[in-house]
């Protein structure tokens, strides 16, 4: 993975959880700015990773339904042409139209690791196109579990009373 | 040529509108977050209501909520001729022309030294900021805060202003274009913190149609079949469908609440808008005059039905 790729996952992740964080700072009342940048940190690390792992989760899926690849082959990873969308993940709190352009961004970049995916699998571009978006899919619902989770467990933790 | 508008707007507005719609609700936020608190002072000298004096309750208070050219605490020129016009039509009236509704924390916009900067070099840039705060306003994971927001600045100013909770003295709110916006989203604060009767005028309004409507008396929507920016928010906004028969707009519709009165052949702006003072009519009077004398009309009569409400429950008891 290069330089590049690193700084563009960090940007990206940033950006993305700028993007979730907003509409969920203005529904609480008294967080504070450096609870924010610390929310957001951890936000731009988690999502970085997330979009880190897409391609590998693809990766690993396609092989599941090739199991046999062509020997040689490279496992498809970002560059950052690809990966450089993304940095505008954070048009999610965009009001009103935001989750509909999140969705149109996240299925332009996988459709663009759709093509490099069928190409070292041998799978056609379709059933690389479903492996992707069925990665996407499982990453983008782990991920909202564990924020449902802190979300919860950071609710609960407010609502108890102080000793 | 189509090349270079292409580059331009992929490369210059595009960019721009999307800084701007990503900024726009970082007041929301910084309201509900508590990092600043909203202005109540209005600038030296600037009275907090016009119209009826104070030392006697007026028959109404009507709030005017600007369109998007509102920028500072002063009636924009077309917004200013309305309220002198209803002014000095019904002086039984106060008038409250002050509240900001594209800012949650009732800063205006001409006052802020980097959009002074841009009002100066690139005015159509306000214009759009009060847009995005309208989509803001509209937009289902902020709506309750903004509302929350400006109901709270509208029911601050008409405190000040000297309007007493539970006095049953009604509360009108006259808004134009996106005011609408705001207007419908404030009934719920207001209710809350006022009890006031409450009447909606719309004037050419551009809303969502999500806000529920149920502590308003009821909504006098004045439009014209030359509005074609009032027609785009009825497109573009399903809750303002006949299909979504849940949204507050349709129950409020259902229930009679609303009612709609012509001003054709008036536009939404320019030349020939409802404000204009110079389009005549063939009755002699000029569009401002017939907004004016329609608004102040449906006032009085809503008044009217209120204390004979009001009567009636006295009588009741």
């Amino acid at each position: 993975m290069s330089p590049a790729v690193v700084v563009l996952l960090l940007i990206a992740g940033l950006s993305e959880a700028l993007g979730r964080l907003l509409p969920v700072i203005a529904r609480r009342s008294g967080t504070s700015r450096s609870v924010v940048a610390g929310l957001l940190l951890t936000g731009a690390v988690v999502e970085g990773t997330v979009f880190a792992l897409w391609p590998l989760t693809a990766w690993s899926l396609a092989q599941l339904v090739q199991p046999a690849p062509p020997p040689d082959v490279v496992v498809p990873a970002w560059t950052p042409g690809q990966l450089a969308p993304l940095v505008l993940a954070a048009v999610l709190a965009f009001p009103l139209l935001g989750p509909l352009l999140h969705l149109l961004l996240l299925v332009a970049v996988g459709a663009g690791l759709a093509g490099p995916l069928g190409a070292a699998t041998g799978l056609g571009w379709w059933a690389a196109a479903g492996c992707v978006a069925v990665a996407g899919l499982g990453l983008a619902l782990a991920v909202e579990a564990v924020r449902r989770m802190v979300g919860t467990i950071g609710a609960t933790g407010a609502a108890e009373p102080q000793p | 040529m189509s090349e270079l508008l292409f580059l331009l707007m992929a490369g210059g507005v595009g960019p721009v509108l999307l800084a701007e719609a990503l900024l726009a609700r970082y007041e929301v936020l910084a309201y509900t977050a508590g990092w600043r608190a909203p202005t109540t002072e209005l600038p030296a000298g600037m009275p907090y209501a016009l119209g009826a004096a104070a030392d006697r309750p007026p028959d109404a208070y009507l709030v005017y909520l600007d369109g998007i050219g509102k920028r500072r605490f002063r009636d924009s020129r077309d917004g200013g001729r309305l309220v002198k016009a209803l002014i000095a039509g019904a002086p039984e009236l106060r008038v409250l022309g002050q509240v900001l509704p594209y800012s949650p924390l009732a800063d205006p916009l001409a006052d802020r030294p980097v959009w002074a900067w841009l009002r100066r070099h690139v005015g159509l840039l306000l214009f759009l900021h009060n847009v995005m705060q309208i989509f803001v306003a509209a937009d289902r994971r902020y709506r309750p805060l903004y509302n929350r927001a400006v109901g709270t600045q509208i029911a601050t100013q008409l405190r000040l202003a000297g309007y007493r909770p539970g006095s049953g003295i009604p509360v009108v709110l006259l808004s134009y274009s996106g005011g609408a916006q705001v207007a419908t989203g404030a009934v719920d604060e207001l209710h809350a913190q006022l009890r006031s009767p409450l009447l909606l005028i719309t004037l050419g309004g551009f809303h969502n149609g999500a806000n529920d409507l149920t502590h308003a008396l009821h909504l006098h929507l004045l439009t014209s079949a030359n509005d074609r920016i009032e027609r785009v928010g009825t497109w573009i906004f399903p809750q303002r469908w006949r299909l979504f028969r849940r949204s507050g707009w349709n129950r409020a519709r259902r229930a009679g609440r609303v009612t709609v009165h012509r001003l054709d052949p008036a536009t939404h702006v320019g030349p020939r808008s409802y404000i204009s003072p110079e389009a005549q009519l063939p009755d002699g009077r000029s569009h401002l005059d017939r907004t004016a004398d329609t608004v102040i009309s449906l006032v009085r009569a809503g008044r009217s039905a209120t204390a004979a409400t009001e009567d009636e429950q006295h009588q009741g008891h």
